[in-house]
């Protein structure tokens, strides 16, 4: 069974058309990058997938489970690091986690077990008492990591988790997704850094106007060719003649 | 400036509605000025200095105060725009006429000329125009110098949070202020008046509105030496404004330090609810939201100016009004005391509405995590209104004891918390529902001073609502303590009340609740600020 599906998800937004009708399967187990350039309708699109943002038209299913229809059963499943969407920011690290465990009505002690353990790899367990609002931008990333990742759950999607972020925090995201993959969980991330899809990523998915592209495992999309290029070609882009800006 | 108006119909109606009013303000302040140049010179003297000063002061210090400074002209913004110090600086000082208050206050002292006109003549006349451009100059570079000057400060969060609560007790100290100056200018006579309007005169908040006086005794020596005051005074303040907003361009860093790197001794959520809470407390949802709750109410920059006026609101309103309307010979079951202590309460308990009412725009975008892990409504509602409670009501219950102790009237203190019991329930079922169906963004920056302009302020007005159907909602309560309220019944009113607020908090939040479970993608949105 599919991971994440999407069936027609579409958003108008004023009468803009942000997300016009968005069919995906990303399959259990894989490590699925949605690519895209700013405005393609990414955020809007995984927004909608995981039920923060309600759709004009469409569905989507964690798991078999429908996630506007069956939103328990889905996001029990789902972990989501949202971009651009503060976290309880005036909270410490620990009280962040702590809150968001409760909140998901775990158990006290697992929650204390486990806050332990993501602190310790993440490398915040020395940010003491500072408050995430005075964390740097890539402490915050892991925070969030930390806050989707808590509960277990079998999916995750990530909005932009390697934008901002300092080269150490950004291997160290890397390491924890490959180990997450490894042990059978699901990633859905959006980026526009082409680098880090086509290192991490499994499946690709090339977004643009609000429509998918491309899909396909990486190397298909890719088809021998530079990932980047594909990206400029599909999303259509254009590449400089050397005619132009003589002048400079 | 127009660009603010693009599309958007509603602040433009806003905005000419906020023109006209002012302008009537303006003109019928003008016409009662221009009036002043009919009674005696001493009169008009002391008229003219005082107000002039006034309207200085306020300039400088309304947008600090009240008012909020326009980003749009933030000197940051133009940090990487070629331009020189002395355009920058020029056009910023044009900018700052261009406005509704500008052109009001430029109308209303324009009866300051009109009374010199009508008592001296021509010649004063045209003085008395020449000191209100220059004070008015002074008034608005000191209101430039000052914010820019703030704006240095203001950079680092802590700073900044800091100042939001000082600028919020001085804005609710304004009243008490307000009080103090009435009851001396009741025992005051004209003469000591008169003595503070000449020292005025020679302050450059006060030397503008002299000078036609001067002119039409003929001390143009006078004359010219209050002009000199005025002008040195512009010169120091350009001086320093320039300053200050080259300063202000160059970023500050942001200040912000970690915090001893204490380790964490029992467990994360021994840090979000301590130890010996845990006899009391069943750590869940429920728990976890109004833990969060009492640190934010705290630590938030936007919460907390809210959250000191508002206790210092319901501190002050039900002494001042109590202490008004008793007099201290009368029966402590009067009619008359009774109505004014009632009615104190029930204000001062619906004040705690207030805070709530648009409760999940303070969250702003990190509400999504309640969605996320599909938080019951009512839990949610519950869980804010318990916090709120935990921080204002014992703030509150002390007031009511303290008047009852002060005034001798100890018999109605249960009428008092049965009064106040039912209010504070009828207010947080009231804010509830309103925070569900009309949420709205707050902006996203904590400067305390960054105005919240256009539609927040508008849907602000909406709290009036939640205050009304809260007293609505209590007045079967208040009203029949008030008329029944006499011992021996009045003691009555303590379980009554209890029992009516709670009652009420129970069903409004389950109303609430249930509509916010259906409707919480479409509040999220709502509260998310657009980029």
């Amino acid at each position: 069974m599919p991971a994440l599906v999407l069936r027609g998800l579409a958003k108008r937004f004023d009468g803009a058309v942000a997300v016009a009708g968005v069919d995906l399967d990303v399959p259990a187990g894989s490590f699925f990058g949605l690519l895209g350039p700013n405005g393609a309708g990414k955020t809007t699109t995984l927004s909608m997938a995981v039920g923060v943002l309600r759709p004009d038209a469409g569905a989507a299913f964690v798991l078999g489970h429908d996630v506007w229809a069956d939103p328990v059963e889905a996001k029990r499943r789902l972990g989501v690091l949202p971009d651009g969407h503060r976290m309880f920011d005036r909270l410490t690290g620990a009280e962040l986690l702590a809150y968001t465990g409760l909140l998901r009505g775990m158990e006290p002690g697992e929650v204390d077990a486990r806050a332990r353990d993501l602190l310790d790899v993440l490398g915040l367990a020395d940010a003491g008492r500072t408050l995430v609002v005075d964390y740097s931008s890539g402490m915050k990333k892991k925070i969030g990591l930390a806050c989707a990742l808590l509960h277990a759950p079998r999916l995750l999607v990530l909005d932009e988790p390697f934008e901002a972020v300092d080269p150490v925090s950004a291997a160290l995201i890397r390491d924890i997704l490959h180990r997450y993959v490894h042990s059978g969980g699901t990633v859905i991330f959006s980026s526009h850094v082409m680098e880090v899809v086509e290192k991490l990523c499994t499946h690709v998915a090339i977004m643009a106007g609000g429509a998918i592209r491309a899909v396909g495992p990486l190397e298909a999309v890719r088809a021998g060719r530079d990932l980047e290029e594909v990206f400029v070609e599909v999303v259509g882009g254009r590449v400089a003649l050397g005619r132009e800006l003589s002048w400079l | 400036m127009s660009n603010g108006f693009r599309g958007q119909a509603l602040r433009t109606v806003g905005f000419v509605l906020g023109l006209v009013l002012g302008a009537c303000v303006a003109i019928t302040a003008g016409i009662a000025l221009a009036l002043t140049g009919t009674v005696p010179v001493q009169t008009g003297f002391l008229v003219a200095v005082l107000t002039g000063s006034a309207l200085t002061l306020g300039w400088a210090l309304a947008p600090v105060l009240f008012f909020g400074i326009d980003e749009t002209l933030d000197p940051a913004r133009f940090a990487l725009l070629p331009l020189s110090r002395g355009v920058l600086t020029r056009g910023m000082l044009a900018s700052a006429f261009i406005g509704v208050p500008a052109v009001c206050a430029l109308l209303a002292s324009l009866g300051l000329v009109a009374a010199a006109g009508l008592r001296f003549g021509a010649g004063p006349a045209l003085v008395a125009l020449l000191g209100i451009g220059v004070s008015l100059t002074v008034a608005v570079l000191a209101s430039r110098a000052i914010t820019s000057a703030f704006a240095r400060l203001l950079r680092s969060r802590r700073t900044r949070d800091l100042a939001a609560v000082v600028i919020a007790l001085l804005a609710s100290s304004l009243t008490p202020l307000q009080w103090a100056i009435t009851a001396a200018a009741r025992h005051g006579s004209v003469g000591q008046a008169l003595g503070v309007a000449q020292v005025a005169a020679w302050t450059p908040l006060g030397a503008g509105a002299a000078l036609p006086y001067d002119a039409a005794a003929g001390r143009w020596d006078l004359v010219a030496l209050r002009l000199g005051l005025l002008l040195g005074t512009i010169a120091l303040l350009a001086w320093w404004w320039s300053r200050t907003s080259e300063s202000a361009m160059l970023a500050a860093g942001s200040g912000s330090v970690v915090r001893g790197a204490r380790t964490v001794g029992g467990g994360a959520v021994g840090t979000l609810i301590p130890g010996w809470l845990r006899p009391f407390v069943r750590p869940g949802p429920g728990a976890a939201i109004v833990a969060r709750e009492l640190r934010f109410w705290w630590r938030d920059g936007r919460r907390r100016p809210a959250l000191v006026s508002i206790i210092a609101a319901s501190a002050i309103l039900p002494i001042m009004l109590s202490v008004t309307t008793a007099s201290p010979l009368a029966d402590a079951s009067s009619r008359a005391t009774l109505a004014g202590f009632g009615l104190a309460v029930c204000m001062s308990g619906m004040l705690t509405g207030i805070l709530l009412c648009n409760q999940f725009g303070f969250d702003g975008s990190a509400f999504a995590a309640h969605l996320l892990s599909r938080v019951p409504g009512a839990t949610d509602l519950r869980a804010r209104a318990a916090a709120i409670c935990v921080i204002v009501v014992p703030v509150q219950v002390l007031v009511v004891v303290a008047v009852c102790v002060v005034t001798g009237t100890l018999a109605n203190l249960p009428l008092g918390l049965g009064v106040l019991a039912s209010t504070v329930g009828t207010g947080l079922a009231a804010a509830a529902m309103l925070s569900v169906l009309a949420p709205y963004a707050l902006p996203r920056n904590d400067n305390p001073f960054a105005a919240n302009t256009g539609t927040g302020s508008v849907k602000g007005l909406l709290s009036l609502v939640a205050l009304v159907a809260g007293l609505v909602l209590s007045a079967p309560v208040t009203v029949t303590a008030i008329r029944y309220g006499a011992a021996p019944w009045g003691a009555l009113a303590l379980p009554a009340g209890l029992a009516y607020g709670y009652a009420a908090l129970r069903v409004g939040t389950t109303i609430a609740g249930e509509l916010l479970d259906r409707r919480s993608p479409e509040v999220l949105t709502a509260v998310t600020p657009t980029r």
